[in-house]
């Protein structure tokens, strides 16, 4: 099958799952699932994070990354500052050997 | 359905608002899709190619994922199916945002081809902060901020691919989970909102030794909420 093709295929498997929450959006929930979609970002977001970080092979230097842009974050509530001083302090780390 | 009545947020004042919110990520963004379209010319791809999927498909961890996948000679039918796994979160995403925007028809449609996770996590960290409530300018705003440094990236690094350096030489990995976790800490505003995101967290991380990425952000994710409403609404302060 062609690159385009596949392309396509991605495509249309992606969009529909896309429009299919914006679409659903109007329904009348009971308080269960109202309270279950306020916490999907924090559980979404958690669950990219942790693998990401704890299942990498070079873990140790994301874990003080992470740690001090967190530190940063929690502080100044900027989130470029968070980035960059995470990523200085994983540079650092790693230099360190760790 | 009786339209209830509301505050009109002027569309362009509330598009650039989302537009500079999503800046910051622009950092995390960048090195992300020049390493993709790195992978997909190394995987053989042409530049009209490689962009291509920037353009339509516009799902960066799939995208990533494809690229790999073509790169092992992998069957197009897997490769389709690991990206509809990594992109059921949009449903998720997409229920969330509802709630929050009004969204007419035609800006439901508009607003689906460009929904992202980064998107929808500034959208809703910064909706209590927008005058009159959240707007689809706003998301728009937020969504095509994303699409535009997304393209122009994809774009940059299709045709620098052959010179740049190796990606993980530059310890660039790091600025993903680091991107994300400036979305995730203000949302951590009481004693439950951390023991979803531990448990989430946790739970992704053991099951990512035995599944795919995107199923493990998915029934993580899933996971997660559920246990968020439980604690909830146990207690009736729902």
């Amino acid at each position: 099958m062609s690159v385009p093709l596949v392309t396509l295929l991605m495509w249309l498997v992606t969009y529909p799952a896309r429009l299919l929450g914006l679409s659903l959006g109007r329904l009348k929930l009971p308080p269960f699932w109202l309270a279950f979609l306020r916490f999907v970002p924090v559980s979404v977001f958690a669950a990219l994070i942790v693998p990401d970080v704890l299942g990498s092979p070079e873990w140790p230097r994301r874990l003080v990354g992470c740690a001090v842009g967190v530190g940063l974050m929690w502080r100044t509530r900027n989130l470029a500052l968070g980035i960059l001083g995470g990523f200085g302090a994983y540079w650092l780390a790693r230099l360190a050997g760790l | 359905m009786v339209e209830p009545l509301r505050h009109v947020t002027p569309f362009w004042p509330a598009f650039w608002r989302g537009f500079r919110a999503l800046m910051p990520l622009w950092l995390g963004i960048i090195p992300f899709a020049v390493a993709y379209a790195v992978t997909a010319r190394a995987a053989g791809l042409g530049v009209g190619e490689t962009q291509l999927m920037s353009l339509t498909v516009f799902a960066g961890a799939s995208q990533f994922a494809a690229a790999g996948l073509f790169a092992g000679g992998a069957s197009a039918w897997g490769i389709v199916a690991t990206t509809f796994l990594l992109n059921a979160r949009h449903v998720l995403y997409g229920l969330s945002l509802a709630r929050q925007v009004p969204l007419t028809r035609p800006e439901r449609v508009l607003a689906a081809q460009f929904l992202t996770d980064e998107a929808y996590g500034v959208t809703v960290v910064h909706g209590a902060r927008e005058p009159g409530g959240l707007s689809f300018g706003f998301l728009l705003g937020a969504e095509l901020s994303l699409y535009a440094v997304w393209n122009a990236a994809t774009f940059a690094g299709a045709l620098a691919g052959a010179v740049l350096p190796d990606p993980a030489a530059l310890g660039v990995g790091v600025v993903f989970p680091l991107a994300f976790l400036g979305l995730l800490v203000p949302l951590l505003v009481d004693r439950k909102a951390v023991i979803v995101a531990l448990a989430s967290g946790l739970g992704a991380w053991g099951l990512s030794r035995v599944l795919p990425g995107g199923l493990v952000v998915l029934l993580a994710g899933v996971g997660g909420a559920l246990l968020g409403a439980v604690l909830v609404t146990r207690r009736g302060e729902a």
